[in-house]
């Protein structure tokens, strides 16, 4: 029975190497935070380029710049993960295949009826031209009256100097399409290894792509981590070794959070299709939470009385898991998923903690010259809290203001964020990226079409190809113009006006042929950003419109602006969380009304007062993030446990000190991430820290 | 609108001279005769400038605009003309500073003799068949371009100005 706790996680271990091939871990975070819709969205996004795309500045317009743009380019074309460098404006071959082909419906007709006198007076000036003009006028025998005019569709999003593109005033760009899926770190690290190395050796160039803010801060991530898991540990290590002076404690706790993680573990990767990481994270670091049912039975020497059943810590138990419970089914991924892994991982270490660690000999706790007197001091009444808590809500509710921006939360990458910002500051377009889609290819360019004409500036696939209305339209126009009259007038004119004898003699037989026009392969315009994508059911395309609110209206448009759908799910999250969390508020209110009954202020304060404190601080120093919210919960888990104890102790010297350290031990779990440069992680810090504090406060002057 | 362009060629045996005269002999198929025009050209830092002294005709670009004039006088020219025109004459101005490089990415350059023959391989061979150009003691003389449409365009260079 010794070893029972380590025999446990022997088996757990087992089962998760057994079943390690149908445990799939999702690292995608935007699953999380998104709509599935918006996620799907974004996945044709990728499919269709969309932040794939890496720039490259070369700083000045000078030979050598211009030499280094070549040179960069071509490194970059022999790397595995490019798919094509451009850094002119130079139409490809299969555009201007296309353009020569359609021609006639693709060039704008000026369908003027002209008389025999135009047509020779035209020639005439053609004429004189030829002889007099010091500019070379090239004579186009087909179409002499240049009836046709072919504007060719130059690029909205790209400057350019001649033939080269510019980013404004900084220098040459180069502009490359990588194919990199944003989930593919290994391939991320790869690609950007080897862009630095090409970049290092030439003066002035700076590079961009979305995907490196992944491989930066995930270096930065880890590191960040790695100090602050040895800070936890130098913790935890104090609290049970120097203060509990119990390395067996410390060991057989450790393997039970460890236990419990690989359970909930276990459970909720084969429930959810797509566990995030993520939640795995703050799960794991919820199953700390637990630490208090131990300290509490450990400081009331639970283990060596013959009880089988400590009422409070069973109270406390079935409180939080009601809580989580409910969270479980929020319609938002990533609370459902950490609740779901909290139920397991709690519910394992409460069975531990309570039926195996009573026979695992572990020494009691003998020391008492820590515990004071309960009723030291002057003490405040929980009602007077319980108004406090109120006043510190009704602040935060004045002062509060959500920061929506998932990015935020990042590592404050300072150097990519200043490049990223020399890229956008000259960058010339101020258009947003949509998804168009359609059931078939044809559909699509028709609702391109409709999105062109809804919007008062866009750019998009409908820019180079026809839709059906026009082009039929094209054709009516051509067949009806009397083209064989109007080359009659031309041969006769011509003659009289000097040129030389059936010189014009096919002149608008091109326009007299029978029009097909087929639509192109749709990805020849890929030097545009331009292409299109089928996911096996439907079309997609993305257009860049000046107005996306606009033409969203359009039931085939999705704006893909990923801070506009964040901003979106945020706000849906946030009304979401406030529904579950007062249904939460009230299980938690009727269940503490059970179990602690007349105390019921007392315990709600130890949920309300470190909430509210939480809040106060935070909106005094900023905006709330989602980060804050999750924290938030843990504290609510935390402060249903703590409420309990304390309202129904008898021994509340006792469960003081069981706090205390369970406090020591929460602060070692998550408080320690205060002291992290990611955000995210900060966020966390400093919401359970506050919070501690809050708890502290509440079981000194609380009574 | 293939002016600018060929005019260019005038300079890449001698790239970093700034003012050449010329002659300009122009072969049109449509009316089966050739014109011949005299004139100067003098690359600026920013841009190039044309001179026709018999007809009194400069054209100016900035690197920004090209201006008209006609007997001092600012003659509009059409957009289209204007931009086929700026287009050529930012290829002109970067090949002026030297840049071989580019030249290779555009053409496919085979030597016959004395003569360097230019096959267009972007979209210029829509409007170019090919461009002559002969070498005499190592300096560029003569230019010759032929058009799709059978017009050709030589070009003489007379002198150095300055």
């Amino acid at each position: 029975m010794k070893y029972l706790n380590h025999l446990l996680l022997l088996v757990l271990l087992l089962v998760g190497f057994l079943l390690k091939e149908h445990i799939h871990i999702s690292t995608n975070l935007l699953s999380l935070f998104a709509s599935k819709e918006s996620v799907e969205k974004l996945s044709i996004a990728n499919h269709l380029g969309y932040s794939k795309e890496m720039l490259i500045a070369v700083k000045g317009f000078s030979k050598e710049s211009k030499q280094n743009v070549r040179e960069i380019t071509k490194k970059l074309q022999s790397l595995q993960d490019i798919e094509f460098v451009q850094f002119t404006l130079t139409p490809s071959q299969d555009i201007a295949e296309y353009y020569k082909k359609y021609y006639p419906l693709l060039a704008s007709f000026q369908a003027k009826k002209l008389t025999k006198k135009e047509v020779q007076k035209q020639l005439q000036t053609l004429y004189d031209k030829q002889l007099h003009s010091v500019f070379y006028t090239s004579i186009d025998k087909n179409d002499p009256l240049k009836l046709f005019h072919l504007e060719l569709t130059k690029s909205a999003t790209l400057k350019h100097k001649g033939n080269m593109i510019v980013l404004g005033e900084y220098g040459y760009l180069i502009r490359v399409q990588t194919n990199i899926p944003p989930s593919e770190m290994g391939r991320a690290k790869r690609l950007y290894d080897e862009v630095q190395s090409i970049i290092k050796v030439f003066p002035d160039t700076v590079a961009f792509a979305p995907f490196f803010y992944t491989v930066e801060n995930s270096a930065a991530f880890k590191s960040d981590v790695q100090w602050i898991a040895i800070l936890s540990s130098i913790v935890l290590i104090l609290i049970y070794f120097l203060l509990l002076r119990n390395i067996k404690l410390l060991v057989e706790t450790l393997v039970t959070l460890f236990s419990s993680m690989v359970f909930a573990a276990l459970f909720a990767t084969t429930f959810f299709d797509n566990f995030n990481v993520l939640s795995l994270a703050f799960g794991m670091s919820l199953t700390a939470v637990s630490i208090d049912y131990l300290l509490h039975y450990y400081f009331h020497n639970f283990y060596e009385s013959k009880k089988r059943v400590d009422k409070n810590v069973l109270y406390g138990f079935l409180t939080t898991l009601s809580a989580f419970g409910v969270f479980s089914f929020i319609p938002i991924p990533i609370i459902s998923q950490i609740s779901f892994f909290a139920l397991f991982s709690l519910s394992y270490a409460y069975v531990v903690f309570s039926f195996v660690f009573p026979y695992l000999g572990i020494k009691s706790y003998t020391r008492t010259t820590e515990v004071q007197s309960a009723s030291s001091g002057k003490k405040i009444s929980a009602l007077s809290l319980f108004f406090i808590s109120l006043i510190l809500f009704s602040y935060s509710a004045f002062h509060f203001k959500l920061d929506a921006n998932i990015r935020n939360l990042d590592y404050q990458n300072l150097s990519l964020k200043s490049a990223e910002k020399l890229f956008k500051d000259n960058s010339k377009s101020s258009l947003s990226p949509v998804i168009v889609e359609a059931p078939s290819k044809e559909l699509l360019i028709e609702n391109l079409h409709i999105l062109k004409h809804s919007v008062s500036k866009s750019f998009s696939l409908a820019s180079f190809v026809l839709d059906k209305k026009t082009c039929e339209q094209k054709r009516d126009a051509l067949k009806q113009y009397n083209f064989t009259q109007l080359r009659a007038y031309i041969e006769d004119a011509s003659l009289k006006v000097g040129f030389r004898d059936a010189y014009f003699k096919d002149a608008y037989k091109f326009a007299e042929k029978k029009q097909e026009y087929k639509l192109p392969n749709l990805n020849i315009f890929q030097s545009f950003s331009l292409s299109a994508y089928n996911d096996g059911k439907r079309w997609y395309s993305i257009a860049l419109v000046d107005d996306a609110q606009k033409a969203q209206t359009l039931p085939f448009v999705t704006d893909i602006n990923v801070k506009a759908m964040f901003d979106k799910s945020t706000q849906q999250m946030y009304k979401k969380l406030v529904l579950f969390g007062s249904f939460v508020l009230v299980i938690i209110f009727v269940l503490l009304l059970v179990s602690v009954r007349k105390k019921i202020l007392y315990a709600l304060n130890y949920i309300l007062f470190p909430v509210a404190l939480s809040l106060a601080v935070l909106t005094t120093l900023g905006s709330i993030n989602i980060m804050h919210l999750f924290s938030l919960i843990i504290l609510v888990a935390i402060g249903i446990d703590y409420g309990i104890y304390m309202s129904n102790s008898k021994k509340p010297t006792h469960t003081m000190l069981a706090i205390k350290y369970s406090l020591l031990s929460t602060f070692a779990a998550f408080g320690v991430l205060i002291f992290s440069s990611i955000v995210a992680l900060n966020s966390i810090g400093m919401v359970i820290t506050i919070g501690c504090v809050a708890i502290y406060i509440l079981i000194k002057v609380m009574r | 609108m293939l002016k600018a362009f060929f005019l260019f060629f005038l300079f890449l045996s001698a790239l970093y001279a700034q003012s050449y005269s010329f002659t300009e002999l122009r072969y049109s198929d449509a009316i089966g005769k050739s014109m011949q025009l005299d004139g100067e050209i003098t690359f600026k830092k920013e841009g190039l400038e044309i001179k026709y002294p018999k007809s009194k005709r400069v054209l100016d670009y900035d690197g920004e605009e090209i201006s008209f004039f006609e007997d001092g006088n600012l003659v509009e020219l059409p957009s289209e003309q204007i931009s086929n025109m700026m287009h050529y004459f930012d290829i002109l101005k970067l090949l002026h500073e030297g840049d071989e490089n580019e030249l290779k990415s555009r053409f496919i350059i085979k030597k016959l003799n004395e003569k360097t023959l230019l096959y267009p391989t972007n979209n210029l061979k829509y409007y170019i068949e090919h461009i002559e150009l002969l070498k005499k003691n190592s300096t560029l003389k003569n230019i010759k371009l032929f058009l799709k449409n059978n017009d050709s365009i030589t070009i003489n260079i007379t002198n150095e100005i300055s």
